[in-house]
């Protein structure tokens, strides 16, 4: 679960996936704006088939937050 | 009343600070609870957004929000931010980065952001949007009777 929400991070901001660890935290170290930061919440939407509400994308700082929160959803 | 200021390659704390000192205001920023900035003491409003190479600071005497974007379709977005309705209507990046930054505006000038709900801001109902087009980038500003 973890190396696949790594890559799928990877592959939507198109960054290589070694500049990303769980701690990484997307608007202070990667610099991502809302768009980007939506466009994500969307294909984790669509990979795992959950409904990620808006007001929930605030609390989804650190790539371990999604990985929590993905879990959460009994993914 | 609104003024807009566009400019290349500046923070937005930087611009704030630039625009503030040359209207003579000397107030400090605070924050409500979605983290949208206000002055302190100043009956004045503003509002900041930032895209690729520009940043965009509105000044206006009544709630004020504003977004600016690159003109782009990304991949995975369409469904989450857009109703049935809206996206009958997007046929190109043009047509999806304007209604972007309609919905990041008014989500703004509520004061609330994206957790708001972005589905929730109906982009066809709500009208009086200030679109503006710089190159490839969109501006979106939203208040009430703003001239």
């Amino acid at each position: 679960m973890k190396e696949e929400i790594i890559s799928l991070i990877a592959e939507v901001l198109e960054i290589p996936k070694d500049t990303i660890n769980e701690k990484t935290n997307l608007i202070k170290d990667l610099d991502v704006e809302s768009l980007d930061l939506v466009d994500l919440v969307a294909a984790f939407e669509e990979k795992y088939n959950i409904e990620i509400l808006d007001k929930d994308i605030k609390n989804l700082q650190t790539v371990n937050d999604i990985i929590k929160y993905i879990e959460s959803k009994n993914v | 009343m609104y003024k807009l200021y566009l400019e290349k390659n500046i923070t937005s704390k930087d611009l704030l600070e630039k625009i503030l000192k040359e209207n003579n205001i000397h107030d400090r920023i605070i924050y409500n609870e979605y983290g949208k900035p206000y002055l302190k003491n100043n009956a004045i409003y503003f509002n900041i957004s930032h895209s690729g190479i520009y940043t965009a600071l509105v000044i206006a005497d009544t709630e004020v929000g504003i977004d600016i974007e690159k003109i782009q379709m990304p991949k995975n977005a369409l469904l989450h931010v857009c109703t049935e309705e809206e996206r009958k209507l997007i046929n190109n990046a043009e047509d999806f980065t304007l209604m972007w930054v309609k919905k990041e505006s008014y989500v703004k000038y509520l004061g609330i952001g994206i957790s708001y709900g972005l589905k929730n801001v109906d982009t066809i109902k709500i009208k009086d949007f200030i679109i503006k087009k710089v190159g490839n980038y969109y501006v979106s500003i939203y208040g009430k009777n703003l001239k």
